[in-house]
């Protein structure tokens, strides 16, 4: 292999990773992490709110979390906030729930103004 | 269609410098790369996505055995590449690929870069619902910008080509389909005309990808609590070919895997002759990706659109 060929390699197999390390401030999309109830599960009580945690931090004012019943009307009376001291942690008060499925949907903003969105559904079984 | 460029070095710098002092004169917020409602499409390896991001592949290195033919003996070919992706509006971007090319053995051995690609992308209105959404796109070849001794051997093409071409992808999410909702899949098909077909032949290229993506399945369907890592996977083959007017169609089948992490993504993929026509020249090669979200990286400066617009919104 020619010398520009080792550079160019060495260059391009160096490069992205050191960009990589060197952007510790770097903020990417905020995915949902994870929740409480958590994604597709089923919990035996009505949970006293709901929980979600992203992967990166969110401003709250510009997020939007609903809870939908089976027939998708909406359940929750909002109240979005964000945790105390943990900034990627939504939570949305929610009213005691009967047995059945609920489907979340949420939107988020990060941080870096990224927006990002998702549902997911869980089930209430007593 | 046609640019005009003097030098490789000359047009790199030159696009860098524009797009550089252009996002940092323009300010607004960052935009995603290609996200239609809930589904993420990443970065396939063999063929693009359907949607325009500010991104940077480097490098993309693909390792491709060259089988005994026509009397020469087998060899293998080596490529270096890196592909920079730069929004100009939210919808609109253009592509700037490069690569160095290394043969050993198949009868001569060869070093050199492949011709420079450029492609000018827009990303249409996105089906969030149904996360479906579609890019149109041109992309042009400009011959005599790789190596004379490239040219000489054949190994790349002597005569610029334009290609229009159709992205398309489609997430199964909004389907009642339980644990089948993270398949999505994605398209590109495009009419390659050559600027003389006489010496280089137009040709049909299409490609097409599967994937089942874990995020997906973790975020939307079913946590993974405790096998959370595997959230960061997005298992897929992907599907190219090249359709000559005069010649046998040749294509890969690569199958592989993508771990998405929250700035980068690396991928690799074993690349599977997809024909009779494509083993006679070439064996089982692998390829491999490290790619850079710069939209993440550098959301207030170089990751994000040189106009904060929409193309629809005009």
């Amino acid at each position: 292999m020619k010398p520009i060929a080792l550079t160019f390699a060495a260059a391009a197999l160096g490069a992205a990773p050191a960009l990589v390390a060197g952007t510790h401030a770097a903020q990417a999309h905020a995915f949902l992490s994870h929740a409480s109830p958590a994604v597709g599960s089923t919990v035996k009580e009505s949970p006293p709110a709901l929980e979600l945690w992203y992967t990166e931090e969110v401003e709250p004012a510009f997020c939007k979390v609903e809870l939908l019943d089976g027939a998708g009307k909406r359940v929750d009376h909002g109240g979005l906030k964000a945790a105390p001291g943990d900034k990627a942690e939504l939570i949305l008060p929610v009213p005691h729930l009967a047995p059945g499925t609920y489907k979340v949907v949420w939107h988020a903003v990060s941080v870096d103004t990224h927006r990002t969105q998702g549902d997911f559904t869980f089930t209430v079984a007593p | 269609m046609r640019f005009s460029i003097s030098t490789r070095v000359g047009a790199i710098m030159a696009l860098a410098l524009s797009a550089g002092i252009g996002a940092l004169a323009a300010p607004g917020p960052a935009w995603a790369h290609a996200v239609c409602g809930d589904r993420v499409f990443p970065a396939t390896l063999t063929m693009d996505d359907p949607g325009v991001g500010d991104e940077l592949s480097l490098p993309t290195i693909t390792y491709s055995p060259i089988r005994a033919n026509n009397g020469n003996p087998s060899g293998h070919s080596l490529d270096y590449g890196a592909e920079w992706d730069k929004t100009i509006t939210k919808d609109l971007g253009f592509a700037l690929n490069g690569d160095y090319f290394t043969q050993r053995g198949a009868g001569q051995n060869l070093n050199g870069w492949n011709n420079i690609t450029l492609t000018l992308k827009d990303e249409l209105p996105c089906w969030e619902a149904h996360e479906f959404m579609a890019s149109i796109g041109v992309i042009r070849e400009f011959a005599k910008s790789g190596s004379a001794e490239l040219v000489t051997a054949g190994a790349i093409d002597k005569v610029s080509n334009t290609t229009p071409t159709l992205y398309l992808g489609k997430g199964l999410g909004d389907l009642p389909i339980g644990y089948l909702r993270p398949l999505a899949l994605t398209g590109e098909v495009g009419f390659q005309e050559s600027d003389n077909p006489n010496t280089s032949p137009d040709q049909w290229n299409y490609a097409f990808s599967v994937q089942y993506s874990m995020p997906y399945l973790d975020q939307h369907v079913r946590a993974l609590g405790g096998a959370a890592f595997l959230a960061h996977f997005v298992p897929l083959v992907e599907f190219v070919y090249s359709a000559p007017h005069n010649a046998a169609t040749t294509g890969t089948i690569s199958p592989g895997v993508l771990y998405e992490a929250d700035v980068w993504q690396f991928g690799v993929e074993a690349m599977l002759p997809a024909n009779a026509a494509t083993s006679q020249t070439q064996g089982v090669g692998v390829i491999a990706q490290f790619h850079l979200f710069i939209d993440d990286i550098f959301p207030t400066t170089l990751g994000k659109p040189l106009i904060d617009k929409d193309l629809w919104e005009w």
